[in-house]
């Protein structure tokens, strides 16, 4: 009954409104797939104004010389713009963050799929989650006051700033992309083999060691390629701890050693090179290179994905992409490639480690044969357990030195006055309602595109060349580094457009970054509704934008208000995309009108952090502010999805 | 029943989270022998196969009271490994589940987890479990191809394979023929009748003919309880209780 309601509209159409309403269905597709499209334009127009100001320096310098160029310069009385430093510096520290993350990420993948009670999953997924939440900005903080001081004291070395710092700290970011994909991976391997298995006699480890994760690994391929594209991607973090001297380390295994990475230099120099130099095209040329990079990393992560899904979904018998005896081969040689840079990098740390860590290998193998399979199991479940303890433990200190340390800042005035000398007093009221308008105005613009361009994906095309092109152009946009965001949006709408450092050009930068994540979320929750509730409306006579705007849509409104609030919070932590773009670090005042600039959160807390000496006790407070405004948001959408997610069971 | 029991049944009861599922079933499997387990969708025969190898601990929320022998030794014994019992009781599913992984490394699966290493053993193995499941002509020329790339029959003797490799003493059939045609049926019954020389097979069917033609006993099951135990020419021919006759005649609700 409530359905013939809906859709009684239609019954009385007679020759002439039925041609109208046909001119609307296709105006209405049309606007629909301009917003589809709306992705692809970003992402060449990225492309476009990167390659715009940076291809000077490809000429003046020359590619090749700018790639291997052993020194970056650009400074110096006679400025050498050589970027090979920097190119090993990122790869270093990414090489050390997944040495890191990778074994912690696994570990506390399998115990939250495998050996966790439905009650441990319930608290271990949300840590994992909050974990993914906590503001890069937050990150680099606890990184430079926390761990550089740590390496230093352990190390007994002039500074912390190092490798080794901007390794373990970009690992910990890594952690909850490379867990939770990886988890998904070993989650969604068919329970049959599960049972194939122990029905043989296996004991639980042999079935996740030989059935499962074997089974999973292409997921977690994947999990670990996303884990390094975030981690190439990350700007602040690896900036305030890395120490940033752009040097390639001597010897090259020397993790205490400084270094500097491509987005580090972007993030550092943006501010200072005046505009049209050949310094400021050099650096538009790194954020071509990291561009570059990161998308192919992120295009093989969704190559690999894409790949499983069609494998789960096709019927048996299609050949496997790598035949499995070159599967075992490449899977041993990554093992010893592995095991070799392990290696190298004990011995960096301290001589004694490598040694030991061989010694116990040794043992291990030789003692194997005489273990029982019960011994060996316990063995693995134990450092299965170690490896969730950790990451908890991380998460823990964290959480506990912000909020710990930053209590005793909060106070009405904190976050009801301006700041103060420097920020070193006074209160951080600008620079919330900088956030909040920050945000606000990311999201006004991102939702409407992205739901739109959801609308379209679902509803209107089938899958073919262009949903792929649009598909694609998505994943590029979720894929850039929030740095190269800041430099198109100094580029294009701060210079070229004209809207000087504004609010504004804060807000657009920051919709385009959040655009992919309200694409996707809102796909998800139009997918997610039964194909038989259209077929349902379509067959009453109703048309197609009769039933996506009555049917469709109000039973996703919830999974799109979850991915709102969802990009809201990560919008809120950010600080790349505006820092060229929107903020000022003091100001008295709050904004008149977009054109200004403003205050915001996370880069107050950089520039206290960094460059205010004496500050601590508002640093941890700005933190704290900053992490619970976050946090709010996540938890917001977590109730909104369970509340509606309860209420459609119920 | 004159033959020797290898696993018997006492008054055994499961629940799933609350709902009974198998009620005071007490029954003796024969030594060397099919025992077909026949009866309704839904009446339990998967829940009392997955008691006989304790896969029903992989579920949360199974309450199981009652005892289980197999070789006169309590399978719920604390002393007793489930590890040990599961390859003492093999298991081949409604579904061909072979791992993705080479058909050699499938049958080779068992043997390596139990500790084989050695290269000429495992081969003599995989071979011989092959032969046995009738399946070793057909991929003798591909063992380093994928399982997934066989087909639903030949899966299914890979499957069976796989749970000979391990020289079980009992196996676990669930409607092993129900995804295939009848000439893989076939194949596979034929296989089943040389398997009872050297193992025990408890198989469940919802085919009649396939129950009369190659089990030597018969249980038959209405709603979580076990109605009736016998021969099979005895069940079939002459059945004492009147469900069960319905139920294989056919007249049944
Ligand atoms: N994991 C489970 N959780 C809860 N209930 C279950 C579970 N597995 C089975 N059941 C219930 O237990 C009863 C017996 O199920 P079982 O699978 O043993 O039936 P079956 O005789 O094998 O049926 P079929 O012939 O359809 O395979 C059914 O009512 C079923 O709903
Ligand atoms: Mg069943």
């Amino acid at each position: 009954m409530k359905f013939l309601k809906k859709v009684n509209g239609v019954f009385c159409a007679s020759e002439g409104t039925a041609r109208l309403s046909a001119l609307k269905e296709q105006s209405i597709k049309t606007i629909f797939f301009f917003t589809a499209a709306f992705a692809v334009i970003v992402v060449s127009f990225i492309l476009l104004f990167l390659l715009r100001d940076g291809y000077p320096i490809f000429i003046d310098v020359g590619a090749i010389n700018f790639l291997i160029g052993p020194e970056w310069a650009p400074t110096a009385a006679e400025p050498l713009y050589g970027i090979y430093p920097l190119i090993i510096g990122t790869l270093l520290v990414t090489l050390g963050a997944m040495i890191f993350s990778v074994p912690l990420s696994l570990g506390c993948a399998i115990y939250i799929s495998e050996l966790a009670t439905p009650r441990i999953k319930a608290v271990l997924k949300p840590a994992v989650e909050l974990l993914a939440g906590i503001p890069s900005v937050v990150y680099g903080f606890f990184g430079l006051i926390v761990l550089t001081n740590f390496i230093r004291v352990s190390f007994d070395i002039p500074t912390g700033e190092t490798w080794l710092a901007a390794s373990v700290l970009l690992g910990i970011m890594a952690l909850p992309t490379i867990i939770s994909v990886s988890e998904d991976a070993i989650s969604s391997v068919p329970h049959e083999y599960k049972e194939g298995s122990l029905a043989i006699g296996a004991t639980r480890w042999q079935t996740i060691s030989r059935v499962l994760v074997p089974a999973a690994l292409s997921g977690i391929a994947a999990a670990v390629i996303l884990g390094i594209g975030r981690v190439v991607g990350e700007t602040m973090a690896v900036l305030m701890v890395a120490g940033n001297a752009a040097i390639i380390p001597d010897p090259i295994w020397n993790i205490l050693s400084p270094l500097r990475t491509l987005t580090a230099t972007l993030g550092i120099e943006m501010g200072e090179v005046s505009v049209g130099s050949e310094h400021y095209s050099a650096l538009f040329g790194i954020a071509v290179v990291l561009l570059i990079i990161t998308l192919i990393i992120n295009l093989s992560a969704v190559a690999i994905l894409q790949h499983l899904r069609e494998r789960r979904t096709a019927p048996a018998g299609r050949k496997p992409l790598i035949p499995p005896g070159t599967r075992q081969k490449i899977v041993f040689a990554a093992k010893m490639l592995g095991l070799a840079l392990l290696l190298v990098l004990l011995t960096a740390m301290s001589w004694w480690l490598a040694p030991v860590v061989l010694l116990a290998g040794s043992l291990w193998f030789a003692g194997r044969p005489f273990m029982s399979e019960n011994t060996i199991q316990k063995s693995a479940f134990c450092l299965i357990g170690a490896a969730t303890l950790i990451v908890l433990a991380i998460l823990l200190i964290i959480l506990s030195d912000i909020v710990i340390n930053g209590i005793p800042a909060l106070s009405w005035e904190f976050i009801t006055q301006p700041p103060m000398d420097l920020g070193r007093a006074g209160g951080i009221f600008p620079a919330i309602v900088g956030t909040l308008y920050l945000v606000a105005g990311a999201i006004a613009i991102a939702l409407p595109l992205g739901v739109g361009a959801a609308i379209y994906l679902v509803e209107y095309t089938r899958e073919g060349r262009i949903t792929k092109v649009i598909r694609t152009g998505v994943d590029l946009l979720n894929g850039t580094p929030s740095i190269v965001f800041g430099l198109f949006g100094f580029a294009f709408i701060v210079l070229y457009l004209n809207a000087g450092v504004s609010l504004l050009a804060g807000q657009v930068t920051l919709a385009l970054m959040v655009l992919p994540t309200v694409i996707r979320t809102t796909e998800e929750s139009l997918k997610n509704i039964p194909q038989s509730l259209r077929e349902g409306s379509l067959a009453l006579g109703a048309t197609r934008w009769q039933t996506i705007s009555k049917v469709v849509i109000p039973p996703a409104v919830p999974g799109i208000v979850t991915g709102a609030i969802l990009s809201i919070g990560r919008a809120a932590g950010e600080t790349a995309p505006i820092m060229f773009t929107a903020v000022v670090f003091s100001s008295r005042f709050l904004p008149d009108s977009v054109l200004d600039p403003v205050m915001a959160l996370p880069y107050h807390l950089f520039i206290l952090a960094t460059n205010v000496p004496g500050a601590s006790m508002n640093q941890y407070g700005t933190a704290l502010v900053l992490l619970l405004l976050v946090i709010g948001f996540y938890a917001v959408a977590i109730m909104v999805r369970t509340h509606f997610q309860n209420r459609s069971r119920g | 029943m004159s033959d020797a029991a290898i696993i018997t049944t006492n008054n055994l009861n499961l629940w799933y989270s609350g709902k009974h599922a198998l009620e005071s079933v007490s029954m003796k499997v024969p030594k060397n022998r099919v025992t077909a387990l026949i009866g309704p969708s839904g009446c339990g025969k998967s829940t009392l196969l997955r008691c006989f190898n304790r896969l029903n601990d992989l579920i949360d929320n199974v309450k199981i009271t009652g005892e289980i022998t197999l070789d006169d030794e309590n399978i719920h014994a604390p002393s007793l490994d489930v590890v040990t019992l599961r390859k003492k009781v093999g298991m081949v599913f409604q579904k061909p589940n072979p791992f993705p992984k080479t058909i050699y490394d499938n049958v080779a699966y068992g043997p390596r987890v139990h500790g084989i290493r050695d290269k000429n053993e495992l081969d003599r193995i995989v071979e011989q479990g092959l032969r046995h499941a009738a399946l070793w002509d057909e991929v003798k020329d591909r063992l380093d191809d994928s399982a997934l790339g066989l087909s639903g029959g030949q899966q299914q003797r890979l499957c069976i394979a796989r749970t000979l490799a391990v020289e079980p003493e009992v196996i676990l059939m669930d409607e092993p023929c129900s995804a295939l045609d009848p000439i893989a049926t076939s194949k596979i019954e034929n296989l089943i009748d040389m398997l009872k020389e050297d193992y025990t097979v408890i198989i469940v069917t919802h085919n009649m003919q396939q129950a009369a033609r190659v089990s030597d006993y018969t249980g038959f099951m209405y709603l979580g309880k076990l109605i009736e135990c016998g021969r099979t020419k005895q069940i079939f021919e002459h059945p004492t209780e009147e469900l069960t006759e319905n139920y294989i005649t056919g007249r049944f609700g």
